[in-house]
């Protein structure tokens, strides 16, 4: 094992450690990109050249110490390399994500007074030049991608080659200013500004510096070891925590050759060529993989669908003894890890919210070793994790090192309590907003404001956000989230929202998988026009109450969903219904949908809906349907006799 | 000026149907030109005169000064002449990829004997090269996800996006399109819109478009050519062709002697109107 430690205390900034890289390791492969359908290779040299142009360039443009950097594009090695030359300059990087509207754009970088955006293509400049008043310390936007940029004329705008063409004049001119810069940065400064997932108001940005989050790393490379013959596949966004901590943490650190893919639809074709020894998905991407199989065999022939059916069974039996199935390995497994990519996978994970027990059955009968993580942004992400062995679906696992100290505060009678954390890494604060800090911060703790317990294995559960836990007016709680997630276990559920907070009952909005309900209805023979049309069909509707009923029978009585409707759009990350990581956004349905919500505890059978939808072009569609409402109550009167 | 193309008196008969009559315009080099019309009136007619799937009865074709007007189809795309189909004339059993590839095939100097000698003849460094600008091509329309797709079984809107890049992949100066946003959803043609346009402006290509959707085609055309019963009723810029009153009558289904008595000169139409 390689010691991360040492080479964290040899390099403490990022710039530093790529410097150090590219002295030791210069020609050996860092990057891969695809490109025009090849991988193209970048070395630690490359890479070291690449960063120190931006680096200069963003010197001569007069930017230095102090100053905020902001960062939007698909996840590319320019979005790694502007990272990296921020540090080197002493400013400090600012994620965006890619999909952010415009309001968080404008919030977030008039928030920061970012003076320089690198910005990847067209897509991201148009978003940039529609804030234009709204950030007036925006001086430079430089994008890397020159498609469509024709038609701009505007002084602020430069190209990426332009920006290191710059630098690459200074270094000529000043040969060791470069070196200088990086021995100038600390490990203890602020270098990221990391936004905090916000589920709630205007996402935080928490402020962390680049030697504990490369000590973290070391922490976590030290619990789950990688090393340069590792390959990783970086696709989840870039101003996320998890990925700051992958892609550029544990890629400098350990060296593990991360790899950007072409484009975000290409995900599963290029995620297969280079079959990554270690992936993080979120628990929808694990659960739409599991679908997406199961899907695909409903469409096979009846040979391959009882082959499935049948090494399914011998794998799943087989785990419950704990072992592995030659056999369904033989039959199915290898073929089917082959077909995902999953073929050289040494670790996976999963974290951000609970993943179903039978999808984590599914992938570890497959052989790809699941396991589940935890942590915050402001703790530098997970901190938690399965030691290999004694994996448990319910659980997130245990602290990775001893000085990560993990206490349960106010406990009730069965343990529960708020997830109280300290470790020596953690971060520095919020940026700009010491309140905030405060109140997350005491004494040194940070309080996570999720619920949780140790189990009789001492190993950490997390039920819930503390805030999300839900009351009825009969004064049972519950958790919505748990319940949803095992709803969306269904294939044919997509996304929905439990409801019963102070009301004397719980109902469920559900949206449909419109892929596979689609698949499902052209199957039986069932015409429908759009996805508002197929969601208002009976067959449909008799199909979710399967669905619904099978769950409800695993949840104790009081928890069952009595009420359900399938909703006439999908819930949508653009209309503020979900967060960029797809978390429902409580308050905002209820609002938004406080209507339907009235109509369905009101015992109404039909809503009529006449509303507009608005698409991210700007462009509406008015839709005018009713929803049915399902009462699955045994004191209701019977639906089929209504109807 | 002289023109990139231009059409002079042209006129199509198939037997006593008369698809187009003494239709004469120019479309200029880097333009982006556009024919709409009813249905039958005459558009495609014009695309396959141009591309030579037609001869005309009357008149005469000039490419780039040279009179095209009897030349075989197969000539056409060496001269720099491209097109895509309104019916899709794609090969369904190739990938995206081959299929694009064959757009290519006047371009490649090795043939099946000289190819059988992979590495002597220079048909790798070829072929390299042509994948090269395939891929090119690919990253421009963003077809990069269905790349080794087999064509047959992908949705419409991406089907007629392949028939584009096989058109580009000719290199052509001049490309024919042709309806290229029929059957499309809003947000498709909004997406075919852009690639036209940057077709246009960032590959140098000269476009001349038939189209349907009147919106698309006054938002993205330099100039609009309108066809009537095979015959052009107005010529202009977007915005003078729609204030145009024949266009007007043409398109709202209101009486006029065009469409009363299509044997009229449009002489005489003009002095009836």
């Amino acid at each position: 094992m390689m010691d991360y430690a040492g080479r964290a205390a040899a390099a403490d900034t990022f710039p530093k450690l790529l410097r150090l890289n590219a002295r030791e390791h210069g020609g050996d492969i860092a990057l891969r990109e695809k490109d025009l359908g090849l991988w193209r290779l970048f070395s630690w040299n490359d890479y070291q050249t690449r960063v120190r142009d931006f680096a200069l360039g963003m010197v001569e443009l007069g930017l230095g110490h102090g100053d905020v950097i902001g960062i939007i594009g698909d996840n590319r090695p320019d979005w790694v390399s502007a990272e990296i030359a921020t540090h080197a300059i002493g400013a400090m990087s600012l994620g965006l994500y890619r999909d952010v509207l415009d309001e968080e754009a404008a919030y977030l970088l008039s928030y920061g007074a970012a003076k320089l955006v690198f910005a990847e293509d067209e897509e991201q400049v148009d978003k940039l030049l529609a804030l234009a008043a709204r950030v007036p310390n925006l001086k430079h936007i430089v994008y890397s991608d020159p498609r469509g940029m024709r038609k701009y004329d505007d002084p602020r705008l430069m190209r990426a080659d332009g920006l290191a063409g710059l630098g690459r004049d200074r270094a000529g001119r000043e040969p060791g200013l470069y070196d200088q810069l990086v021995d100038a940065t600390r490990g203890e400064d602020v270098a990221i500004l990391c936004t905090t997932s916000g589920t709630t108001a205007h996402p935080k940005l928490a402020m962390l510096a680049a030697g504990r989050v490369l000590r973290h790393c070391a922490t976590y490379l030290a619990f789950d070891p990688k090393g340069p013959d590792d390959e990783y596949v970086s696709v989840l966004p870039l101003p996320w925590i998890m990925e700051q901590v992958y892609a550029l943490g544990k890629g400098l650190l350990c060296r593990m050759k991360v790899n950007f893919v072409e484009q975000p639809d290409t995900l599963m074709n290029d995620f297969r060529e280079i079959a990554p020894t270690f992936v993080l998905f979120a628990p929808r991407v694990w659960e739409s993989i599991a679908a997406d199989v199961r899907a695909g065999v409903m469409d096979s022939s009846p040979l391959k669908q009882s082959l499935y059916q049948l090494g399914m069974k011998a794998g799943l039996a087989a785990l419950a003894r704990g072992r592995h199935s030659a056999t369904a390995d033989l039959l199915l497994f290898r073929a089917l890890r082959d077909r995902l990519g999953f073929t050289r996978l040494r670790s996976a994970a999963t974290g951000g919210a609970a993943l179903g027990p039978d999808t984590f059955k599914f992938f570890q009968a497959m052989g790809v070793p699941l396991r589940t993580l935890y942590g915050q942004t402001e703790l530098l992400g997970a901190y938690t994790l399965h030691p290999f062995g004694k994996v448990d679906p319910d659980t997130t696992g245990v602290a990775m090192a001893d000085n990560i100290e993990i206490r349960i505060d106010n406990p009730d009678i069965h343990g529960v309590g708020e997830i109280v954390v300290r470790h020596p890494n953690m971060f520095l604060g919020y940026y700009k907003s010491p309140e905030a800090s405060a109140a997350d911060m005491k004494d040194g703790w940070m309080h996570s404001g999720d619920a949780g317990y140790f189990n009789d294995d001492n190993q950490l559960v997390v039920i819930d956000r503390i805030k999300d836990l839900a009351e009825t007016a009969r004064g049972e709680r519950f958790s919505p989230q748990y319940i949803e997630n095992k709803l969306k276990f269904s294939p044919y559920i997509a996304e929905t929202v439990v409801l019963g907070a102070g009301r004397d009952a719980l109902a469920a909005m559900i949206c449909i998988r419109f892929s596979i309900i689609s698949k499902w209805a052209e199957k039986h023979r069932i015409a429908f026009t759009t996805y508002t049309d197929l969601a208002s069909r009976p067959e449909v509707y008799a199909l979710l109450r399967r669905e619904v009923e099978t769950v409800n029978a695993t949840l104790p009585p009081a928890q069952r969903i009595s009420r359900f409707l399938l909703l006439y759009k999908e819930l949508d990350a653009d209309d503020g219904e979900l967060t960029r990581t797809r978390k429902v956004r409580r308050s905002v349905i209820n609002e938004k949908y406080a209507g339907i919500i009235d109509a369905i505890y009101g015992g109404q059978r039909e809503i009529p809906i006449d509303t507009v939808i608005r698409f991210q072009d700007g462009t509406t569609q008015r839709i005018r349907t009713r929803l049915a409402v399902v009462d699955l109550s045994p004191d209701a009167p019977l639906a089929e006799a209504a109807e | 000026m002289a023109h990139t193309l231009e059409l002079r008196g042209v006129s199509l008969r198939f037997g006593g149907v008369r698809a187009l009559t003494e239709v004469s315009f120019g479309v200029n080099e880097g333009e982006l030109f556009s024919i709409i019309g009813p249905n039958g009136a005459g558009k495609t007619s014009i695309v396959n005169c141009i591309s030579g799937r037609y001869r005309p009865t009357d008149g005469q074709l000039f490419y780039r000064g040279r009179d095209i007007t009897a030349l075989n189809p197969n000539a056409r795309p060496s001269l720099g002449i491209g097109r895509t189909f309104q019916n899709l004339a794609l090969f369904h059993h190739m990938t995206v990829l081959d299929n694009i590839m064959v757009g290519r095939h006047h371009l490649l100097k090795n043939n099946f004997i000289t190819g059988s000698l992979y590495w002597l003849t220079g048909a790798r460094r070829e072929e390299l090269e042509h994948r090269r600008k395939v891929e090119e091509i690919i990253d421009f329309l963003d077809l990069q996800p269905v790349r080794k797709a087999t064509a047959g079984t992908l949705p419409y809107g991406l089907r007629k996006r392949v028939e584009l890049a096989r058109a580009m992949a000719l290199e052509p100066q001049l490309i024919l399109l042709d309806e290229p946003m029929a059957g499309m959803n809003f947000e498709e043609k909004e997406d075919m819109a852009r690639y036209i346009v940057d077709l246009n402006e960032e590959f140098g290509m000269t476009v001349m478009m038939i189209e349907h959707d009147m919106g698309v085609v006054m938002d993205i055309s330099h100039r609009v050519m309108v066809l009537d019963f095979g015959r052009k009723i107005a010529e202009g810029d977007p915005a003078s062709v729609l204030a145009d009153p024949h266009v007007k009558r043409a398109y709202l289904g209101e009486e006029d002697e065009v469409l009363v008595d299509p044997d009229n000169t449009p002489a005489t139409t003009e002095s009836a109107a």
